[in-house]
């Protein structure tokens, strides 16, 4: 892990020695979804378990364009928020630089960016929901980190990898572990029309619960025990190929996730004579883990020359089989959705690779396991979600000055 | 009632099958060239209608990847990053070259400077040269012109001569007229811009040499095609797969001896023999 560490931060000096900066070009882009959301269950959308309107998101960036090959970004999100007097909060989802490296066709970016694990390496949001890996938390949209990101020659797909906190881009500060995070992508397209691949990351070691190595009492029915902190390791492991069929204005994107989450510890818990006085401790060892499988698969077709996207949506988050002690369920809840939805696409910007403004709406039905306290084999009413959003999309080049 | 639906919908089919367009868009350098194209092509088409529109390489190739044109104008050629986004989304980029261009370093009619290194022109593009003199020129201030980041042929000449980044002081200019019409205004100025727009009074055409011994000129023809001149390139074309139907006619049409004798009326110069025959591999 340390070569690793060490080669990328070589790599990052020898690009910025390499390059000169020249000041050049800006550019100014926004990005916000207005959404509706409202849930139901049996379909009774007027009486709504959940009805909720806010500013999903509204990315303001400005980035600038160093040189041909040095390049930076920030982006912060001004979105909705309940818990905040004035209903709004803003957080950094990106401030990072990105060097051209001797490799033709890599880059290497550098700072708080978007973490790409699964389908969401290239989700654009066509479905107005998250992607099923990014909506479960398996891994942090963003992220502090570096990432050596590029495009292998005669257009055959591209490859990432990258290291990062692991924590993600709201734990910062004294809160983050030493331990990184390993996230490697792999896109390859041998003819046009068909994409495979995979992502794979690994945090190996997260102790950030016990970041300051001293013994944790624990907390609740745990006060008596005291977590000790050389052994408290949460490793994390995800892996999930890929695939997409595209022919004429059809295509079909599909991945596989399996997840699997795994906490050791050791703790010691105190003994007392009748007096209450401590006599003695014992140390126990011991592990609690969860594995979870998912599927995700969207069909999309592109109509009235690609004005509007048709698309429908089956994704599946299972709980394959658990060993040791369980985690909570309500960190490994089941569940099945489907749907469908489209978007329409009242102006796309120039080239039509993004929209400019549209209106999404997307009807997603699920059936999930019931939670604990209920009975764990008891399945809960579905629920109905519609969204209903529009999306409005610019950017404008600023000249250098 | 319902047969004057029958009918309406009827119309509106034959209508749609009728409509026959063949829809172009990209490079600024090769839009006049294209346009000129479009209009005898439908001179000789009259069912068909071609539509041809700017914005640069990049937008011309974005919109290929993205499946909004049938024939993306390039003054480069795709890169791997275009090409492995076209595939993943069931594009296949094809290439025609259609047109040879010597791309032209122009500066005013009254300066008196008529021939510059690659080097030298580096250097006055990364702004390291700011008076003219420098290079054998008056004693006179540069102002430099060039294209915006979405054209290509600011990549193909950052990418040939400034071998660098250009200088913050070049001001970008929205298409090759436009550079042009500055440099004819400012008796300091140089720009670049494809052959098809020098031929104008009030510029002048430098001429340029990759090694200082021997300059040759871009409008000659012998230059280009033999490569000696520092900055002759192709210009293309792309489709998604063979072209088909109306595209590949109009593509054939180009290709064609009445086509390249519009490229040549244009100012650029015909397709050589070896592009050629690549381009007739991609039409068959």
């Amino acid at each position: 892990m340390r070569k690793t560490v060490v080669a990328l931060l070589l790599a990052i000096l020898l690009a910025g020695s390499v390059y000169a900066i020249d000041p050049g070009q800006s550019e100014l882009e926004y990005n916000g979804w207005f959404r509706y959301t409202n849930q139901s269950t049996k379909l009774n959308i007027t009486s709504p378990t959940a009805s909720r309107s806010n500013a999903e998101r509204n990315y303001l960036r400005a980035a600038h364009q160093w040189t041909a090959k040095l390049y930076s970004k920030l982006s912060l999100d001004f979105l909705s928020s309940s818990s905040y007097a004035d209903g709004a909060s803003v957080r950094i989802k990106e401030a990072y630089l990105d060097m051209a490296t001797p490799i033709k066709d890599f880059t290497l970016t550098g700072g708080m960016q978007k973490v790409y694990f699964g389908e969401i390496y290239s989700w654009d949001y066509t479905h107005p929901d998250k992607e099923l890996s990014d909506a479960q938390g398996v891994c942090s949209s963003a992220d502090y980190g570096l990432t050596l990101n590029g495009f292998l020659p005669s257009g055959f797909g591209e490859a990432q990898v990258g290291v990062y906190n692991g924590e993600g881009y709201k734990v910062t500060g004294a809160k983050n572990s030493t331990s990184p995070m390993l996230l490697a992508n792999l896109r390859l397209t041998p003819i046009a029309g068909f994409q495979v691949g995979a992502s794979v990351f690994s945090k190996v070691k997260d102790v950030s619960a016990f970041s300051n190595g001293a013994p944790k009492r624990g907390a609740g029915a745990d006060t008596t025990k005291f977590f000790n902190a050389d052994t408290a390791n949460r490793n994390r492991f995800a892996f999930a190929p890929m695939a997409k069929i595209a022919v004429g204005p059809a295509s079909l994107t599909g991945e596989y996730i399996m997840y699997s989450y795994t906490r050791n510890y050791s703790y010691y818990a105190l003994n007392r004579d009748s007096t209450h006085t401590v006599t003695d401790s014992t140390l126990t060892v011991s592990n609690k883990d969860y594995n979870m499988t998912g599927i995700d698969l969207m069909p999309l077709v592109t109509l009235m020359n690609q004005k509007l996207d048709v698309f429908g949506r089956f994704s599946t988050w299972q709980q394959k089989d658990q060993v040791g002690d369980s985690m909570p369920v309500n960190k490994v809840k089941s569940l099945m959705r489907y749907g469908l939805g489209f978007n329409w696409h009242f102006l796309k910007r120039a080239g039509g690779s993004k929209p400019a403004v549209a209106f999404q709406f997307a009807w997603i039905h699920e059936q999930s396991e019931a939670l604990k306290p209920a009975p764990a084999t008891g399945k809960v009413d579905p629920t109905d979600i519609f969204m209903v959003q529009f999306r409005m999309e610019w950017n404008h080049v600023l000249p250098a000055p | 009632m319902r047969r004057l639906i029958t009918i309406a919908a009827l119309a509106a089919i034959v209508t749609a099958g009728t409509a026959r367009e063949v829809v172009v868009r990209g490079s600024d350098t090769l839009l006049n060239l294209v346009q000129n194209l479009a209009e005898a092509f439908t001179a000789t088409q009259p069912d068909v209608t071609v539509s041809v529109t700017g914005g640069g390489s990049g937008v011309g190739i974005s919109a290929i990847i993205n499946k909004q044109t049938d024939i993306a104008d390039a003054s480069r050629s795709i890169a791997s990053k275009e090409i492995s986004s076209a595939r993943a989304n069931g594009v296949n980029p094809v290439e025609y070259v259609i047109a040879i261009d010597g791309v032209c370093v122009i500066v005013n009619s009254q300066n008196s400077i008529e021939k510059l290194t690659i080097d030298q022109l580096g250097q006055l593009y990364q702004g390291k040269v700011t008076n003219w003199s420098a290079v054998g020129g008056p004693n006179q201030k540069v102002s430099l012109y060039g294209r915006q980041p979405s054209s290509g042929t600011f990549v193909y000449v950052r990418d040939e001569a400034v071998k660098g980044e250009y200088a913050a002081s070049m001001r970008q200019m929205n298409g090759n007229a436009q550079i042009v019409e500055a440099v004819k205004a400012d008796p300091g100025a140089i720009g670049y811009v494809g052959v098809g727009y020098a031929r104008e009074q009030g510029i002048k055409i430098l001429q340029l040499s990759k090694d200082g011994a021997s300059y040759y000129s871009p409008l000659d023809e012998q230059a280009i095609n033999s490569n000696v001149y520092p900055l002759a390139r192709p210009l293309f074309q792309y489709t998604n797969g063979k072209a088909k139907g109306d595209a590949k006619a109009f593509i054939e049409f180009e290709l064609s001896p009445a086509g390249q004798k519009i490229v040549e009326e244009q100012g650029f110069f015909p397709v050589t023999e070896g592009y050629m025959a690549t381009n007739q591999s991609h039409l068959q």
